[in-house]
């Protein structure tokens, strides 16, 4: 069967390509993945396509880039599951970072985000000497954030990097987890505490798309969601988020409802005025538009039972 | 078909008109629902957070009590959708972890038997009842419209927990409804990424550069509304559109673009009066949008 | 300027050991590396990494015992010596680093079986034991804040008065190339799979270091030790560990036989690799495969072994054959995975070539000798990866003058040029792949005088047609096409050392099997064959060197 791929180019030196999307068909067997045609093109056809790839194999994390506007890893998808009946596959680089050419981009900011989160392990008290004991199910634990193969999927699609390139991102933050879960890192509280700072744990917006485009299951945004809870019980309650969470946590508990209005109140903090009257206007004009939540919360008439869920699994996590 | 209507936290508090519209629509529709008013929040996401089994027994605790009426459940939330399909996902490919939940919501006399389907009204009017019948109701011609779709996330990732694999015409099935109504589709680039509402009382300012980021795409992009089937994405792209334009735009413009909840727009198609569907209540006016309808209702007349 | 007191070059297991170390040590060392480091091909490496625990009765003795009996006594027994007995130290270290060692239900490091070994003493992470070793050695190179040189390319090494003084590199991403002097240089840049079509490895797998080190004027030792690893899928190459089998899988042949019981009745599945390799080809030339394979079954395994402990391997199935490890069958066949033969070194990495030391799988010192065992690889790169930037920073601390001239960048620089202003010739690709399917029709499991006499006189002629090879790409801004061009050149040198080296043995000992002289001649044969550059245009020099015995008198090899 014939596939045609449309790769953008990006080249500073061949003004002629550059900033175009190039059509390439070729003949393409069932199990062709993208990766196979790229190199078929880089082979064959125009030596000048720029791609990284090595093994093959998913395991290098070279091939990342974006298929039909997502970010995945280019040997590990098969041509047939983004191109149904045959229709033309877009091939682009990476997003949240530069292009050097053609779909290689500069990963200098995701391995200095890496690098930002302190990514070793940090032992306390003297080394043993043999090895630390640590139970199989917590290393085990930890292959699941270990997989990662630091491809950048993760990072090309991150909405919250997108409008803002402080934000930690999703590869980090998961390297950051594979730390704070290791029962031989003795830096745990001062991982959480940056962590919880600007930039860090909260600011993931939760789309779920690093998840969606991680090509190993490392669901960063779990990892990132584990975080927050961690974070709350060691101590570190100060943030909007944790605020956030809690209030709506409580007005659940107490009514089997959320209630927005008190949720808007106590994230921002009662005592941070400046916040308060910040969203004092659109509160106003919810009141004018008949659309202000009852500050009271909704009751539903089953919230004992609710309440008696939050009491008995809650209890159990202790 | 009958279903156990979930119309979740916000549509009963902050965006009432989503409320009314829905029930507009489903009553011209002739679909037939039994409001749940024993189900709780569904925790979006952020109950998982905290505890994620917390979330996931509220969940199944809903799931069983629309399976013991017989019922599939219906939701009107992008987000409600998502959490409830993950839950679901979840307790499905883990029996022992259904039953120790069920172990908790014994005690109310319920246990989930795994049979309830859930679906959002956008994909039980696309896949169920179905795309040909209902451009048989779309009287209202909407051809001088141009609308921009909006998912929101949970309806869409992680896409193995909301059945695309099963159902890939799905990936689709907004942008589908839209060109049904006769408007025209604006297909832009943000239509699938984040509103910003999981972190408007978190970090403001990111949320507000997602608001204007993706408003003010659609609107450069020539459109006249946008439509969103989450009604926590709208009460961002509405509610704080003006303040996301005023730190965001060259000049601080206004981006002015309203943004529907999905039944009225299928309201609207249906002709169904705008003030029945709620629309005075939107904070990004849409008078200027109703008006050119009326005029072009009036100029085909 | 770029001067280091230790240039290594390769950042996978064996070069970022060395730098770790030398960066510990005090010394002034940096990385070359032509990938970034975490995508080297150690991370490729899945099985596990063996070592004798004395607290567990284990003993290095033994370890040592039956990587001399899987070398085929081709090993020198010192360097095993050495290897073993550090293998302990060297894991622990590793486990103190970080590296998410699975676990017993005391908490204690945890052990599966692997090929060639009676005791279970191979450590691992699930299946993907070499890159969670790989991105933790990764961790603590930017814990120690080691320079790379990343996306840089080495086209020569400086040698001048028969000494080693650095390296010509070309920065990959502007096309720039520059001189870096070093005291000593640790070569670690890894194998050479893309000799072979089909094989297990990356396609940055091109021989760089055995050519480089060639050409340099080092010799390289044992070459025709190629190795063929028994479970590899037919459609791309891609490795299935031995891991599997290590956790009881069994191999079949089209009549369902556990065909392994008859070749090897002790050690069956778990046999050394050049006989399991040579078994399965053996039923699959005799009528008795599937398709060209022989099947690898986990079904009696149970779904949780192979979802918890080889989770990767059921990723590898069904991203590339489509099925569930936990229910059927998959279909395998040899496929060339790894280079016994290299650079020779001694114990401490260093080569005949002053200045020049080498570790990793692109070094031989030897201790694999004629077939490596599973997991002795990840071993060997620590723990001479370790030694040889020691022995190279003490070797640099006597390093006096080094030389300031530009020659050799400049001459790399004419060479390049002339490689892009050629009229259009034949595609590096198109060559690189004749080349490699000629190597595994000729000198692959099974070897005879003329097959392997028909690859050498084709190796030689492709050499010639190399000189016409031209690339697409005349930009300076990462420009594959020009490293693709220039590591055709290493495979084909890689592919000239192993070809001289396998006409020259003659007799068959591990992997070096030949139909027309089957049986292993210790009286002549029990030595390492070294391989050196002709000078401008003449045939390679060969030349021998004994083999270092210690403890274990050679015995007839049975599994």
């Amino acid at each position: 069967m014939q596939a045609t791929v449309r790769v953008r180019r990006h080249n500073t030196e061949a003004p002629a390509v550059h900033g175009k999307l190039q059509e390439f068909k070729f003949d393409v067997s069932e199990n062709t993945t993208v990766l196979d045609a790229l190199i078929k093109v880089r082979e064959e056809i125009d030596g000048t396509l720029g791609v990284r790839c090595s093994c093959r194999a998913s395991i290098c994390g070279s091939c990342g880039m974006r298929v039909n506007g997502q970010a995945r890893l280019a040997c590990k998808t098969k041509l047939t599951d983004v191109s149904r009946d045959g229709a033309p596959i877009t091939v682009e680089p990476m997003g949240n970072m530069p292009v050097i050419k053609d779909l290689i981009t500069d990963m200098g900011i995701f391995w200095g985000k890496i690098r930002q989160v302190e990514p070793y392990l940090q032992p306390a008290g003297p080394e043993p000497k043999g090895e630390y004991i640590a139970s199989d199910e917590s290393m085990a634990h930890l292959v699941g954030v270990m997989n990662c193969i630091m491809c950048g999927a993760c990072v090309s699609d991150c909405t919250a990097l997108e409008v803002d390139s402080t934000f930690i991102g999703p590869a980090a933050l998961a390297k950051a987890y594979r730390f704070v879960a290791d029962p031989r890192d003795g830096a745990t509280q001062d991982r959480l505490g940056t962590l919880n700072e600007r930039s860090g744990i909260w600011d993931c917006t939760r789309c779920y798309y690093c998840v969606q485009v991680c090509p190993k299951g490392v669901a960063p945004m779990e990892r990132i969601m584990k975080m927050r809870d961690l974070a709350m019980e060691a101590g570190y309650n100060n943030t909007s988020g944790s605020r956030h969470t809690k209030s709506f946590a409580k007005s659940v508990k107490k009514g089997g409802l959320l209630n927005e209005t008190m949720l808007a109140v106590e994230s921002t903090g009662w005592l941070n005025v400046p916040g308060q009257m910040a969203q004092a206007p659109i509160g106003i004009k919810s009141l004018l538009k008949g659309k202000l939540p009852n500050p009271l919360g909704h009751r539903i008439k089953a919230r004992k039972h609710i309440r008696r869920v939050f009491d008995k699994v809650e209890g159990e996590s202790k | 078909m009958k279903y156990a209507w979930w119309p979740g936290c916000v549509a009963r508090g902050a965006t009432p008109e989503l409320y009314t519209s829905t029930v507009a629509v489903l009553e011209r529709l002739g679909i037939e629902v039994e409001e749940m008013h024993d189900f709780s929040c569904t925790g979006a996401g952020v109950l998982q957070e905290r505890n994620r089994k917390l979330g996931d027994t509220l969940n199944v605790r809903n799931f069983a009590i629309a399976e013991k009426q017989g019922l599939p459940i219906m939701t009107i939330c992008s987000t409600c959708q998502g959490v409830m399909s993950q839950a679901h996902q979840r307790v499905m490919r883990d029996p022992e972890y259904l039953k120790e939940i069920n172990g908790v919501i014994a005690e109310e006399g319920l246990a989930y038997r795994g049979t309830t389907v859930i679906k959002h009204l956008l994909w039980i009017l696309v896949e169920e009842f179905g795309v040909e019948e209902l451009k048989k109701r779309f009287v209202r011609d909407l051809s001088c419209l141009s609308v921009a779709p909006f998912y929101g996330c949970y309806l869409l990732r992680p896409s193995d927990a909301l059945g695309y694999d099963r159902v890939p015409a799905r990936e689709t099935s907004l942008d589908r409804v839209i060109e049904a109504t006769g408007a025209r589709l604006i297909d832009f680039a943000g239509k699938r990424k984040c509103c910003g509402f999981p972190i408007l009382l978190i970090n403001q300012d990111n949320s507000l550069k997602m608001v204007a980021n993706h408003t003010g795409a659609a609107k450069d992009d020539g459109a006249d509304a946008m439509v969103t089937p989450c009604p926590l994405c709208h009460l961002n792209l509405d509610g704080y559109q003006d303040k996301a334009a005023r730190k965001n735009r060259p000049d601080g413009r206004k981006i002015d673009l309203p943004i529907i909840h999905f039944p009225q727009l299928i309201g609207l198609a249906m002709g169904i009066e705008p003030d029945e569907l709620g629309f005075k209540k939107h904070m990004v006016s849409t008078r200027d949008m109703l008006a050119r309808l009326k005029e072009q209702a009036a100029a085909v007349r | 300027m770029f001067e280091h007191d230790l240039l290594i070059i390769g950042a996978g297991l064996a070069g970022m050991r060395a730098a770790v170390e030398a960066v510990r040590r005090g010394a002034n060392a940096a990385m070359i590396t032509k990938v970034h480091p975490v995508r080297s091909h150690s991370n490729a490496a899945q099985g596990g990494i063996n070592a004798a625990l004395t607290d567990r009765g284990d003993d290095w003795t033994d370890h040592a015992l039956d990587t001399i009996k899987g070398s085929d006594y081709l090993a020198d027994q010192d360097a095993v010596e050495v290897m073993c007995s550090e293998a302990g130290q060297a894991l622990i270290e590793l486990e103190h680093m970080g590296v998410i060692f699975s676990r017993d239900d005391q908490g204690k490091l945890g052990t599966r079986r692997f090929g060639g070994q009676k005791a279970a003493r191979t450590f691992f992470v699930g299946a993907i034991t070499g890159q969670a070793m790989l991105h933790v050695l990764y961790e603590q190179v930017i814990k120690a804040n080691v320079r790379v040189y990343e996306e840089w390319f080495v086209t020569s090494l400086i040698v001048e008065d028969g000494v080693c003084h650095g390296a010509v590199a070309l920065d990959i991403r502007n096309g720039e190339l520059h001189t870096i002097r070093a005291k000593a240089v640790v070569m670690a840049a890894g194998g050479a799979g893309r000799v072979y079509e089909p094989s297990t490895n990356a396609l940055i797998c091109t021989g760089d270091g055995y050519a480089l080190a060639y050409r340099a004027g080092a010799p390289l030792m044992d070459m025709e030790m190629v190795q063929y690893h028994p479970t590899t899928l037919a459609s791309n190459g891609v490795l299935i560990s031995e891991a599997a089998r290590g956790e009881g899988a069994y191999l079949l042949n089209s009549k369902g036989d556990r065909f392994m019981l008859k070749y090897a009745p002790e050690y069956k599945e778990l046999a050394s690799r050049d006989v399991v390799s040579r078994s399965e080809q053996t039923e699959i030339n005799e009528g008795r495969g599937v398709n060209g394979c022989v099947l690898l079954d986990m079904r009696h395994l149970g779904r949780e072994v192979v979802e918890k402990k080889l989770g990767y391997l059921q990723e590898v199935a069904h991203d590339f054959v489509g099925i569930d490890l936990a229910e059927t069958p998959i279909p395998i066949r040899p496929g060339m995975h790894y280079m016994m033969g290299g650079i020779k070194t001694d114990v401490n990495g260093a080569t005949p070539l002053p200045g020049l030391y080498a570790a990793g799988e692109v070094a031989n010192v030897s201790v694999h000798g004629g077939n490596r065992l599973g997991a002795n690889s990840l071993l060997d790169t620590v723990v001479f990866g370790r030694r040889s930037a020691v022995a190279g920073i003490e070797y640099g601390t006597s390093v006096r003058n080094m030389p300031k001239n530009e020659d050799q960048r400049k001459a790399d620089q004419a060479r390049i040029r002339q490689l892009m202003d050629r009229p259009k010739g034949p595609r590096p690709a198109a060559v690189r792949r004749e080349l490699a399917e000629t190597m595994h029709n000729g000198v692959a499991v099974f070897r005879d005088q003329k097959g392997m006499e028909a690859a050498a006189a084709r190796v030689r002629e492709i050499r010639s047609e190399y000189e016409k090879v031209s690339i697409d790409d005349k930009g300076k801004v990462f420009n594959t096409d020009l490293v693709f061009a220039l590591e055709l050149g290493y495979v084909i040198d890689t592919a000239e050392a192993i070809c001289v080296s396998a006409l020259t043995r003659k007799e068959s000992r591990g992997a070096h099997y030949r139909t027309d002289m089957p049986r292993r001649d210790d009286a002549n044969w029990l030595k390492h064959i070294l391989v050196r550059a002709g000078d401008d245009g003449e045939a390679p020099k060969v030349d021998f060197s004994p083999v270092s015995i210690t403890r274990w008198q050679p015995v007839e090899r049975k599994y």
